[in-house]
């Protein structure tokens, strides 16, 4: 019997056997582990895995959930909010709130390490969670510092600072582990930061490169911005993780806002780089190619949606593709070797566009900026909360929002800085699933939600689509949801303790198919029950 | 002297408790403003929620802008934004000083080399002060808690009265429930609300009959998903009700016509609307 023991013990990671990433499999498809944010590096949040499916996912079981108790109000924070994509990877959960993370035992859900920061300012806003290099895990504190932690203890390895909190540069991103690169962005409003993505040296936090998010003197892309200082204070954030094409060796990225957030009088002018999705090189940081799907923001439009990679036949060639569902309201499908429009129209109602130019950029109507008088024109249509495409539908699907509010203009200054503005929303936006055809942009199929409260502008529930003909995410009154991908019936829900709150993910783990997410306070993860497993497995 | 911006015209008070859940400066429709309550609890929770930083000063801020009008502001600006000198509201000295610890320093000895004077004449308490000053500029700037709303009464009261006639007047009242409203609600508030009245009485809440093939029940709405209706009966007595198949649900909504008008509604109808609605004190 003794050798039968002494054989599982060298198969499984037992306690204290170091925990370690096989970094070969990070960009593959995920099956068997979620290694990074979006689980690959493609951002469909798509899995191959069809245990559950549409047949069986009526009979879903919860088999444990895990409530963080040890942290009670942050400062303007009242309860925990889990907006990060858990990492999985060889039985263990890694997941985050601001200025915590947790390892959980994925089988149990028991504790096995917290690590705590303790910041000294930064936004709380969120945190959406954790890169994996190896056995190091990479976490940002609010207040701008990159805190390297192994994975098997929760110790810290060590600490870098990437910005000043005191200029308002804050962080909130899940940092994304691309070969021995560390991609971490910043954001930032309240004193109009210059944005940048940066890329670290995994072993010692050393900087690689930095990509800053609008253009210095003389270099191309200026000449959308009235002056030097103006692209200095601009914003173009870089707080959500982007995408990776490895045969390209290009990365992509949404950016955020233009600063003064409000109020463009003092940078007219089309503003970039930022609210446009970048394609960079993945070793240099430079930039290949643009496409701004927000010229001259001033309606805190950040473009940090995800860039998806698909790889689609369009006409009957295959293409390289690119799709943005981005919080303005449009939806575009770029070719991603070179950045151009294949699609590009509104996916919810919106006044503020006068048409598209010759890239198929849209063009802003000048009338629908901010006023002092106030100026009504949509509110986000979606956030950071994670889309989902499916290879097997073809379709991208987003938790869009269709609300109105009045935007005034309150800095009239010449030179206006901060947010410089407000908006008041008009009653209550109402939230749909939509299901975007790639090829048209026009919904196959949505789903409006019932609800008398409307959605809530910066939180909302992620996605993600199975083979098994199923799309996992949750309204905004704490029902975890399971559509079918092709018809959008709802076929399972279960009522957590507050509203889905984070991307969920799947994996298999001991012959069993989980479905993990998050809501509130509390992470839960189901399999299917006895019954339905045996016939899955028939 | 008295920053520009945000202005002083009119207040608008922002919800600490919407703001927290919804980041932006959002204002929730649902939630009504508190008369006049000015908004400095909610800028001090957005002050923490952002990570601001030490409050500025408002008493050393005050002593601090004649000092900072006549001896910087020729320089950098009324508003420290920048002139022929740097802004001063960018300013790394600055956003890192607390309480005058880096700038009261730096203004005894200047840098010459860059054109910047010595203030050594001014006492430490002056340099402190205009210190303050400088924070408090920053603080109007960055505490998007703190901001208030200009005069937004520029629409033309004649377009808007004959607005009104057309298309109010069949459900209100000039002499009834019109009267007065510019006496219960500031500009800013009474632009939104005349659009979207906040659903506050129960004459305006969403009413449902929900029917199965067994009962049917009717009442104001608590709350609907895709699973379930919360009714208030007029007996007073909560009912929830699953949306299981076969069972209908009929929502009524007293406000239709108004919900009808976001997204319908011109911006020149609105704000004339509003400016004719201020006149009916």
């Amino acid at each position: 019997m003794r050798w039968w023991i002494v054989c599982l013990g060298a198969l499984l990671p037992a306690a204290g056997h170091a925990n370690e990433l096989d970094m070969t499999i990070v960009g593959k498809p995920p099956t068997t582990a979620w290694p990074t944010f979006n689980g690959d590096y493609t951002g469909q949040r798509f899995s191959s895995l069809q245990q559950i499916n549409d047949s069986n996912v009526a009979s879903l079981q919860l088999q444990w959930s895990y409530r963080i108790a040890d942290v009670g109000a942050q400062r303007g924070a009242p309860v925990p909010v889990i907006k990060a994509t858990p990492l999985l990877v060889n039985g263990t959960l890694y997941f985050t709130i601001p200025n915590n993370v947790y390892a959980v035992d994925a089988r149990t859900g028991a504790k096995l390490w917290s690590y705590s920061w303790v910041d000294q300012g930064g936004h709380l806003v969120g945190n959406r969670g954790l890169g994996m290099y190896k056995s190091w895990l990479y976490f940002l504190g609010p207040d701008d510092w990159v805190i390297c932690v192994d994975s098997n203890t929760g110790k810290e390895r060590w600490r870098k600072q990437i910005a000043d909190a005191r200029l308002q540069y804050f962080t909130t991103t899940a940092p994304l582990v691309i070969k021995d690169h560390v991609l971490v962005g910043v954001g930032g409003d309240a004193m109009d930061i210059r944005g940048f993505l940066v890329s670290l040296n995994p072993d010692s936090g050393d900087i690689q490169w930095k990509w800053w998010a609008t253009p210095g003197a003389g270099e191309p892309g200026i000449e959308t911005w009235p002056s030097v200082n103006a692209a200095m204070h601009g914003g173009g954030g870089t707080w959500q993780p982007g995408t990776y094409d490895p045969e390209l060796n290009l990365i992509y990225w949404g950016t955020g806002n233009t600063n003064p957030v409000f109020a463009g009088q003092g940078r007219k002018g089309a503003n970039l780089y930022t609210t446009s999705i970048v394609a960079l090189d993945l070793d240099s940081g430079k930039l290949a190619w643009h496409f701004q799907v927000s010229p001259h923001d001033t309606h805190d439009w950040d473009n940090t949606e995800m860039p998806v990679l698909i790889n689609a036949d369009i006409e009957g060639r295959p293409r390289k593709l690119l799709a943005q569902a981005a919080r303005n309201g449009w939806f575009v499908v770029l070719d991603r070797t070179n950045g151009k429009a294949l699609v590009s129209t509104p996916y919810v109602k919106l006044n503020w566009a006068k048409g598209v130019d010759k890239r198929g950029q849209p063009i802003p109507d000048p009338a629908k900026e901010p006023s002092v008088s106030g100026s009504m024109t949509i509110t986000s249509a979606t956030n950071w909360m994670s889309p989902s495409y499916s290879p097997a539908t073809g379709l991208f699907y987003v938790n869009a929002a269709e609300g109105v509010a009045i935007y005034y203009l309150l800095d009239t200054d010449a030179r206006p800085s901060g947010y410089g503005g407000t908006l008041s929303s008009l009653g209550t936006s109402t939230r749909f699933l939509k299901a975007l055809d790639i090829r048209t942009g026009k919904a196959r199929w949505q789903h409006e939600y019932p609800n008398l409260n409307g959605a809530p502008s910066t939180l909302g529930p992620g996605l993600l689509s199975t083979a098994g003909n199923l799309v996992f995410t949750g309204d905004d009154q704490g029902n975890l949801i399971a559509y079918s991908a092709d018809q959008g019936k709802i076929l399972w829900h279960f009522r957590a303790s507050a509203a889905q709150s984070n991307g969920p993910i799947t994996y298999m783990q001991d012959g069993r198919q989980w479905v993990v997410l998050a809501a509130g306070d509390t992470l839960y993860a189901y399999t299917l029950a006895p019954a339905a497993l045996n016939r899955a497995n028939q | 002297m008295r920053p520009k911006c945000p202005g002083v015209a009119s207040r608008l008070a922002l919800f600490s408790a919407a703001l927290l859940v919804c980041g932006p400066a959002v204002l929730r429709a649902q939630a009504e403003p508190s008369a006049a309550a000015p908004p400095a609890r909610s800028g001090q929770a957005v002050r923490e929620f952002l990570g601001l930083g030490p409050p500025p000063d408002p008493e050393a801020a005050k002593r601090g802008a004649p000092i900072y009008a006549t001896n910087c502001a020729f320089c950098h600006g009324p508003l420290a934004r920048g002139a022929e000198g740097p802004s001063l509201v960018y300013s790394e000295l600055v956003l890192e000083d607390e309480h005058g610890s880096r700038v009261g320093e730096f203004l005894k000895a200047g840098r010459p080399e860059r054109g910047m004077p010595a203030f050594a004449t001014l006492s430490d308490e002056q340099r402190k002060d205009v210190a303050e000053f400088l924070h408090q500029q920053i603080e109007d700037i960055a505490n998007r808690g703190t901001y208030q709303a200009r005069d937004i009464l520029l629409g033309d009261p004649r377009k808007g009265a004959s607005y009104v006639s057309e298309h109010c007047l069949g459900c209100h009242s000039l002499t009834g429930d019109l009267q007065g409203l510019a006496q219960k609600w500031r500009p800013v508030d009474l632009q939104r609300y005349w659009i979207m009245p906040p659903r506050k009485t129960s004459d305006r809440a969403i009413t449902a009959t929900v029917r199965s093939p067994q009962a049917s029940w009717q009442g104001r709405v608590l709350e609907i998903d895709d699973f379930r209706i919360v009714l208030v009966e007029d007996s007073g007595r909560p009912v929830a009700i699953a949306r299981d198949a076969g069972v209908a649900v009929e929502l009524h909504d007293p406000l239709a016509p108004h919900v009808a008008l976001i997204g319908a509604l011109s911006d020149s109808d609105m704000i004339n609307v509003t400016a004719y609605l201020e006149t009916l004190k």
